[in-house]
């Protein structure tokens, strides 16, 4: 192709360009309200029985023991009550506002060094949620060490001491609660352990036997092994087995967030976007929930909300949606150093073997070795057997966790 | 095109649904003088569950409730918000929507004895309610999270980002190879420019550096166009396509040199420089856009991007023209082109198949 000389035109260009930049700059003005100091606009209802907001609809019994509460501040069960109840509606609801609002209700005595044990508990099992695992442990082992038959801080001392790599306090508490809360309770809470240290076939083996001699096991300590026995398979690369049990835990409790996320994964890692999108569809409040949907679907609209709300999260100062913002970089932006280094900032906080994966995979897709230098030598210590962890190890060219 | 006008129809559109976050409350505040203007904006559903606002308890607040508890709010908003010594008044409340559903607006005009240098800003909204509230008070380019009731104080006045934004600005252009390189290319041939079609030798320092600021100036709107509009969130192409079209566009730029097919080169820095524009504006969103000057980092960033170049500009001009006549600028050129066509295909290889 040849150019003649352009002569006057290009003034013309040249100004078009000028003119093209105050164009951006002014819609950049205009439609960044939710990043730039812009407030949005506000407005008045027309009609006086307009519904302006939908709250929650009170609870009268809550409301009594609120009062009561308020006229007897000092009244331990009844806060620990209300905790208790809240803490619940987040769990089913995901919804962190009644986090706040429990920890709130236990105002009086969240930052005295020995708070009762009711309080104590609550307070690791909200500390854990918001992912500040060092306190949340701290508070554990205090616990345990006051009673060591206290089952339900056993296991979630297992559970945060799992994610912090620290596997030996996590068997400790897993056999602690073995005599007392069953087999079930005992194989679901080391099966990851044993995953993690090389015997996935072998854990998945037992908890799959256990399972089956266990049909009268309560729903929650049900899903909660099928999620396990899914993991296990997972490691294993029977996608097949995983998403089977995986499904039979959601039928348990739909609500069953960490199973959904799961079985989204393995469908989205076995080509099967469609059916991801399909099983995450109008639960997008959820963010870990909207990361995938966004990356299944590339549909702008949640691309966009996903955004949205990393920025929200960062705005406020959160640092606990470092996975989702991790594969969001890695996946929408397609910014591999990136997503490497919030991985590597994830990393740091936990090491559960989907963040194992997470910075392994982003590493690999940056090519850079040293940013998963942390998940090789993980993976050397513990002698973790991983399907997808091995793909990626591959891929940077180390050996080991196959 | 219709990639960016689909992103802006969803922008003007309904949020998907009302997320599950964490509950925030918003204070807007500009200093003029004496007198602080804002708005404060708080989650109708926080105050519900801080004042019961739903008084028939239905969990739908009507307009009518919400009026007739007005006072109420004010009264809460005014006992628990304080700037300094500096009486608060509050206007008129309306509503505003925000993705996580509709917040009470209610605008505040707080006056000082004198010009304030700082603000003590003391926040206590909703903390006895919900541990996890944060208030973001966004005031002078910056935001400050209120994460409980102790009183916080702002520093007003010039904010250093913007000149550290500057500096970022800068030294991303001396450290990023690639865009250098391509500018680089584009100014060789201007000491020795096709004339009545023959090559030869410039001769005046006046034409070259005319030529030299065309093509400057457009690879600057080029790139600012695209820096502006990727990091706004309109356009966010794959980093890999971007960082291998930049490399693309070094190649582009050497060839030319090679070839001598078109000697528009600033037409050349204009529509490549929009490639660059995107790499620039990733370097951006890495440092983290401060949410109340976007504006503000963004013109510094672009500036300091110019000052970095100008700078190599005016340090290699008057090199390549005092040795214009010479072989030493013919092996440059020759040499110097030929090696940049090299490494930057390399480069784009590695970037793409990275």
């Amino acid at each position: 192709m040849t150019f003649v000389r352009w002569g006057r035109k290009k003034l013309t260009v040249l100004a078009l360009g000028a003119l093209g930049l105050a164009g951006a700059l002014t819609l950049a003005a205009f439609a960044a309200p939710d990043h730039a100091a812009f407030a949005s606009e506000t407005y008045k209802p027309g009609r006086a029985d307009e519904v302006v907001a939908k709250v929650p609809a009170r609870d009268p019994s809550e409301v009594a023991a609120r009062r009561q509460l308020a006229s007897s501040p000092e009244r331990v069960e009844l806060a620990v009550e209300l905790a208790r109840a809240d803490i619940q509606r987040y769990r089913t609801l995901s919804d962190p506002r009644y986090l706040g609002r429990a920890q709130a209700t236990l105002a009086r005595w969240w930052k005295l060094p020995d708070p009762p044990p009711e309080v104590l508990l609550l307070r690791a099992t909200i500390e854990q949620s918001i992912h500040e695992f060092p306190q949340a442990r701290a508070d554990l082992d205090k616990l345990v060490a006051q009673n060591p038959d206290d089952s339900q801080a056993q296991i979630t001392r297992a559970v945060v001491a799992t994610i912090t790599a620290d596997y030996a306090a996590a068997r400790a508490s897993c056999n602690a609660v073995a005599a007392r809360a069953g087999a079930l309770v005992a194989a679901t809470c080391t099966a990851p352990l044993d995953g993690i240290a090389g015997k996935p076939d072998v854990a998945y083996a037992h908890l799959r036997e256990v399972l089956m001699r266990s049909p009268r096991a309560n729903a929650e300590i049900r899903g909660w092994a099928l999620t396990a026995l899914a993991e296990l398979a997972y490691q294993l690369d029977d996608t097949e087995s995983a998403m089977r049990s995986l499904r039979s835990a959601l039928d348990l409790d739909a609500d069953d967030a960490y199973a959904r996320n799961l079985l989204a994964d393995i469908l989205m890692v076995t080509g099967h976007n469609d059916e991801a999108v399909k099983l995450l569809a109008g639960r997008d409040t959820i963010d870990s929930h909207l990361v995938r949907l966004a990356i299944a679907s590339r549909d702008a609209k949640y691309v966009q909300a996903m955004r949205d709300r990393i920025a929200a999260a960062a705005e406020r100062g959160d640092r606990i949606h470092l996975r989702e913002e991790a594969r969001f970089a890695l996946a929408v932006d397609g910014d591999a150093p990136r997503a490497a280094r919030i991985a590597r900032d994830n990393w740091a906080v936990q090491k559960e073997l989907a963040d194992a994966r997470l910075l392994a995979e982003c590493a690999a897709a940056a090519n850079d070795r040293d940013a998963a230098e942390p998940v090789i030598s993980w993976a050397r210590a513990t002698g973790v057997r991983d399907a997808q962890l091995a793909t990626f190890f591959t891929k940077l060219g180390v050996g080991g966790a196959r | 095109m219709m990639r960016v006008l689909a992103i802006l129809a969803i922008l003007c559109s309904a949020s998907v649904a009302w997320a599950h976050k964490p509950s925030d409350a918003h204070v807007r505040l500009t200093v003029d003088g004496s007198t602080i203007a804002g708005r404060i904006d708080v989650a109708l559903r926080d105050l519900d569950g801080a004042l019961g606002l739903d008084t028939d308890g239905n969990g739908e607040l009507t307009w009518a409730e919400l009026q007739s508890s007005a006072p109420q709010i004010s009264a809460y908003l005014r006992d628990r918000f304080t700037i300094s010594d500096c009486p608060i008044t509050l206007g008129d409340a309306a509503l505003t929507d925000l993705s996580d559903g509709t917040y009470w607006a209610q605008p505040l005009t707080a006056t000082c004895t004198s010009a304030p240098s700082a603000l003590v800003v003391t926040y206590k909204l909703l903390f006895d309610v919900d541990s996890l509230h944060r208030g973001l008070v966004h005031v002078s380019g910056q935001t400050v999270i209120m994460r409980d009731g102790s009183p916080t104080t702002v520093t007003l006045g010039a904010s250093t980002s913007v000149v550290s934004f500057i500096e970022e600005g800068v030294w991303h252009i001396w450290m990023g190879f690639d865009h250098i390189l391509f500018l680089i290319c584009l100014i060789l041939p201007a000491v020795f420019p096709r004339r009545n079609g023959r090559w030869q030798p410039a001769d005046s320092l006046k034409d070259v550096s005319r030529e030299v600021l065309e093509i400057v100036t457009a690879f600057t709107l080029a790139h600012s166009i695209t820096l502006v509009i990727s990091a706004v969130g309109f356009v966010r192409p794959p980093s890999r396509i971007i960082e291998t079209g930049i490399a693309l566009s070094v190649v582009a730029a050497a060839v030319n040199n090679l070839l001598r097919a078109i000697d528009a080169r600033w037409a050349v820095a204009f529509c490549l420089g929009l490639l660059h524009g995107f790499g620039f504006s990733s370097v951006l969103i890495d440092l983290g856009l401060p949410s109340g000057e976007l504006i503000g980092s963004l013109l510094g960033f672009n500036l300091g991007v110019e000052l970095g170049q100008a700078a190599i500009v005016v340090a290699i001009l008057p090199l390549l023209y005092g040795i214009r006549r010479t072989v030493a600028y013919q092996a440059l050129f020759w040499a110097g082109s030929a090696t940049v066509a090299v490494v930057a295909t390399m480069w784009s290889f590695q970037r793409w198949f990275a």
